[in-house]
């Protein structure tokens, strides 16, 4: 029997949310949620002890958690910046405001700096567009960006 | 019984048939990928997809019950349209390597392409491309030729009862693997290579071995259980290259285990005895037939005999030997063995949620009906064993009782016979077989008796120096070849 | 949120505050669980008679009629049957419900609550888009003040009706704003859209009979069951469309924002030049997406349709989830819609042969136009294409992919032409 990684505050948020399914499997997404919470991404061990958890496949954790572009199958950095650069916020800046992080961050969208401070990521629409452009700065909005909220932003972190 | 128009047919079907169905019954093919009688309906290639009146939009005709009345059109310019354009947008990214793909001669991309899709292809871009993981010793896999059908994704979940192959990320990207390259675990995984349309999951086994367009199929029966699993022999020649499940809805519908796959190994085993054997001063010699017989014979004549008959014989094999015993054998006793612990077919179940039996034979059923018994030990004042065996049956231990050996056996374990006849494996006879349900079922011979080995018919003959064949051998008789 | 003035009354932008989202101001300011009260002590036949004459069509995008869905509810059912709010919001250009879910949640609530009288249900789910972390959290709060009051639960105010509520959080999957995708991600499976029929009033969540209803069609419910579905359905100026709605326009106006006018009471020129202030900048008008990105798009000369469903239909465009995103001269269109076309071969998923390939196959080749290596049969290309994908799919993604390419690559040729290398290869 492998040894549990995940927190009790896991295991008791999960059983609490079983009454509420008809199955155990519907536990799934919300399960690769709270370990996410805890784990910042998802290693092969946590979607294994997710797996025994709700009685399935570890195949069948993969295929669902690898679906969902939420679900961080890598290590992220501390500050995960996620820009949208759909059809609004494109319309607004968005694609400069990511080349000038690039430039800024010395790395390329889509990886994280040397120093795992920083993950640089293309998002879709995030249903901000009123306020464009908009990202997402770990679980939190950030809107009406411009150049200099941004600096601000990663000189603060 | 309702009615429906397809292509100008009018057709007859039964309530709660799909239109693909309907029109094979009519000998009208619709194309598909992703449909499997055996599997869910996933709807998902978009080949299938036809005209049907008073429908806008093209229906795909897996997802679509015929209903009375209806009039559909498998031909029509929208229709054929739909059918170029699903094969433009699955040949866009296969690597269209027929040339080096087991698939090819029998592959559905091919076949389907060349009677609906395009000899033109407008694609300049790069292709997308994955790199291999492996699937285990069964399987193997390339997922630059997969076409996403998701066969074997439902396979895995409805039939094999184990969800490990499974579909990663989605959109264009979407890889279809196990978890980290890990070996398949089911015991069916020879099936993913039968229901893959492409070359994208081909066997291991078979891989490079021969082109299919030069085998020829024989439909046999596996010998591997007491299911009896209908399947086509695959040969070229005097060569058996593999076996394949046949559809059979009362037996095994679709499909068949791997241990029965791949039983038809032993065929050609080199360690198969397939010339005559004789011991003498302990050491075993290839001899003529003459020389064998002879040797039988000796080992036999006024003594007191005990045949054992495996139950991976037929029928007409297994009543020529009880005439046999009878009056060549000073009514020796006749025993059955097969499969140790399970003796009769009280003993005999399903081992697994799908089609393997615990008896691994094939013949159980038969042997029953015959009124032989089960094995037990070799009976007090037994001075020789004649045993006789198809290549399946697990001998049982003989002590130090002498040995003649009818059928196909190994070096190892016929060591100490005083005689070796060799004889015809499942793939070289003809004959009849009654599975668990007790149905009769029909092996038929794909290639000649290998090497010397002979039809028992035949040895038997030889050994009763061609006495009355209706006496003895009656049932047996028509197995003689030249 | 600026307070939008105006001629026409509204019924939800006036709460877009943080102030609205207790359950008290619910209570005290937006006679909040009347409709429910109500609702308690009418038959389910009642209830789903006033919704079909309140003339509400989906608010999602597909626009079907509400009362018209609930009644196809079996009223028998061996399995349970479920109340699934569709809050997966995704739809780019498209940004209302995250409001309505932040400002006004109890308005969700008491909407499910009452649909599960009506349709016989006794659980509801809000699947909510993963990425509003923050809405999902204050929906959570408002669900336990419901609670705590007796509005949900085993013994909703005091009738005996039982209703169980749940905030389901999706991961990422614009394919799970179909309703069958979020049926199976709701179910733990992979987010992918099934086979219809059966419908999800046949066999939806875990096999029963589901209602699968938009944020703001079921927000709409407690106004139409307190004040009469005559009174919706009065707000409409077109037939079969009733109520108010909300706006989402973003690009370049000056006051982007969320908007709440009656369907079809005013045209998207009016809405642009009257409404948001016009174009930033005052620069020339270029172009139009006027219903979330998968509606095709309008050019400056076709901008006179009333903001409805039908007039949209007829103006071979759609009004889909009411996202407009205006677009101004001097902004390359080749590279929105060859963004667009990325984000629905980012999201496709990849069930079926059309979409998986044809999407990104329409994206690879206006990479190559938007690089410089744009060849002159690419346009056709595109539409054939695009019309080989076109209501040729499982889902509608597919159309939605087919749709903008088609109408961006016919109404801005001349664009796609001017990013050829001169003289143009031709293969």
């Amino acid at each position: 029997m492998k040894p549990k990684t995940l927190s009790a505050k896991f295991y008791e948020a999960m059983d609490k949310l079983v009454p509420r399914y008809p199955t155990r499997v519907a536990l799934l997404l919300p399960a690769l949620h709270q370990a996410q919470e805890e784990k910042r991404w998802l290693s092969d061990e946590t979607l294994d002890e997710i797996a025994t958890y709700i009685d399935i496949h570890p195949a069948q954790v993969r295929e669902v958690a690898s679906f969902y572009t939420m679900y961080n199958l890598k290590p992220v950095g501390k500050f995960h910046l996620k820009i949208c650069t759909n059809a609004a916020c494109i319309l607004r800046g968005a694609d400069e405001l990511v080349e000038h992080c690039e430039k800024k961050l010395g790395i390329a969208c889509g990886s994280t700096t040397a120093d795992q401070l920083f993950t640089l990521a293309e998002e879709e629409c995030l249903g901000a567009c009123g306020t464009a452009p908009a990202m997402m700065l770990n679980d939190d909005y950030v809107e009406n960006l411009t150049v200099s909220k941004m600096d601000e932003i990663l000189a603060r972190h | 019984m309702p009615k429906c128009t397809i292509d100008g047919k009018q057709i007859e079907f039964a309530a709660g048939t799909n239109l693909i169905e309907v029109a094979k019954s009519a000998g009208i093919e619709i194309p598909f990928y992703c449909y499997h009688p055996g599997l869910s309906i996933v709807a998902q290639c978009r080949m299938c997809a036809v005209e049907i009146e008073g429908m806008p939009k093209l229906q795909t005709a897996c997802s679509t019950n015929a209903t009375d009345g209806m009039v559909v059109k498998t031909n029509s310019e929208r229709s054929v349209a739909n059918q170029k354009s699903v094969m433009e947008f699955l040949l866009i990214n296969h690597p269209l390597d027929c040339s080096i793909c087991d698939k090819s001669g029998e592959c559905d991309l091919q076949d389907f392409s060349y009677r609906y899709g395009s000899a033109h292809m407008r694609y300049e871009e790069e292709r997308r491309t994955f790199v291999d993981d492996d699937m285990g010793p069964i399987i193997k896999k390339n997922m630059n030729r997969c076409i996403h059908c998701t066969r074997c994704i439902r396979f895995a979940d409805e039939i094999a009862d184990k969800r490990e192959i499974v579909a990663l990320q989605r959109g264009n990207h979407t890889e279809i693997v196990t978890v980290e390259g890990k070996p398949l675990a089911t015991e069916y995984a020879g099936c993913y290579a039968d229901i893959c349309p492409t070359g994208s999951l081909t066997l291991k086994d078979f891989r490079f071995q021969k082109r299919v367009w030069f085998l020829k199929k024989t439909p046999s029966v596996c010998e591997g259980c007491s299911r009896g699993c209908n399947m086509d022999i695959s040969w070229e020649k005097d060569t058996v290259y593999r076996c394949n499940p046949r559809t059979n809805m009362e037996v095994n519908k679709w499909w068949m285990c791997d241990e029965g796959r791949f039983n038809f190994h032993y065929v050609h085993n080199p360690l198969r005895i397939v010339e005559p054997e004789t011991m003498s001063d302990g050491r075993t010699a290839k001899v003529d037939w003459d020389k064998a017989i002879h040797a039988a014979t000796h080992a036999t004549t006024g003594k007191k005999a005990v045949v054992l008959v495996g139950s991976d014989l037929t029928q007409e094999e297994l009543q020529g030997i009880q005439k046999f015993a009878t009056k060549k054998l000073g009514g020796a006793q006749v025993f059955h063995f097969g499969t140790p612990g399970v003796k009769t077919v009280a003993d005999d179940k399903d081992i697994d949620h799908l089609l393997k039996r615990a008896s691994k034979t094939a013949n159980l059923n038969g042997v029953e009906k015959l009124g032989i018994q089960p094995f037990d030990k070799v009976p007090a004042g037994a001075q020789v064993a004649v045993v006789f065996r198809g290549g399946r049956a697990q001998l049982p231990n003989l002590g130090s009782t002498p040995v003649v050996g009818v059928g196909v056996f190994f070096t190892e374990e016929a060591k100490n016979f005083a005689a070796v006849l060799p004889g015809a494996s499942f793939a070289e006879k003809n004959g009849t077989i009654i599975n668990w349900k007790g149905m009769e079922q029909k092996l038929q011979a794909a290639i000649p008796a290998v090497g010397h080995s002979k039809q028992l018919a035949e040895i038997l003959l030889h050994w009763t120096h061609g006495a009355a064949k209706e006496e003895v051998i009656p049932a047996a008789a028509g197995e003689i070849t030249a | 949120m600026e307070a939008q003035k105006g001629k026409w009354e509204t019924i939800y932008i006036q709460h877009f505050r943080e102030e609205a989202r207790p359950l008290k101001y619910y209570l005290d300011q937006m006679e909040g669980y009347q409709a429910l009260k109500k609702c308690l002590g009418l038959t389910p036949d009642d209830i789903i008679n006033e919704v079909k004459k309140s003339n509400l069509r989906g608010r999602g995008g597909a626009g079907f009629p509400t009362g018209t869905k609930w009644g196809f509810i079996p009223k028998q059912s061996p399995k349970p049957k479920y109340v699934v709010c569709n809050a997966d919001e995704s739809e780019p250009g498209t940004f209302k419900d995250r409001d309505l879910m932040r400002y006004t949640p109890h308005l969700l609530i008491e909407g499910m609550v009452i649909a599960g009288h009506a349709i016989g249900a006794n659980v509801g789910y809000i699947y909510i888009r993963g990425e509003y972390t923050r809405e999902a959290k204050l929906l959570d709060e408002a669900i336990n003040e419901a609670y705590a009051k007796g509005y949900l639960g085993n013994d909703v105010l005091g009738t005996g009706f039982k209703f169980d509520l749940t905030v389901h959080r999706g991961a990422g999957a614009y394919i799970c704003g179909e309703e069958t995708g979020l049926l199976n991600s709701l179910e733990g499976k992979r987010g992918e859209p099934r086979v219809k029929p059966p419908f999800p009033a046949q066999a939806g969540a875990f096999g029963g009979p589901t209602i699968v209803n938009n944020v703001e069609t079921l927000c709409a419910v407690p106004f139409i069951m307190r004040k009469g579905g005559e009174w919706f359905a009065k707000f409409g100026k077109f037939e079969k469309s009733g109520g108010t709605r909300l706006f989402c326009v973003s690009g370049h106006v000056k006051k982007p924002g969320l908007y709440e006018l009656p369907a079809g009471a005013i045209t998207i020129r009016e809405l642009i030049y009257d409404y948001c202030g016009g174009i930033l900048d005052d620069k020339p008008l270029k172009a139009v997406i006027p219903g979330g990105s998968s509606a095709p798009v309008l050019t400056a000369s076709e901008i006179d349709v009333a903001l409805d469903i039908e007039p949209m239909m007829k103006a071979k465009t759609m009004l889909g989830s009411a996202g407009i995103m205006v677009v101004a001269e001097g902004f390359d269109v080749v590279k929105l819609i060859r963004r667009i076309t990325k984000f629905y071969a980012h999201e496709s998923c990849g069930q079926c042969t059309p979409c998986r390939e044809g999407c990104r196959w329409m994206e690879e080749i206006l990479g190559r136009i938007m690089d410089g290596k744009g060849k002159r049969q690419d346009t056709d290309m595109l539409l054939s294409i695009a019309d080989n994908i076109n209501g040729k799919t499982l889902c509608a993604l597919g159309d939605a992919a087919a749709g903008p390419v088609i109408s961006f690559v016919t109404k801005f040729k001349p664009d796609f032409e001017a990013k050829m290398p001169a003289g143009g290869t031709h293969a």
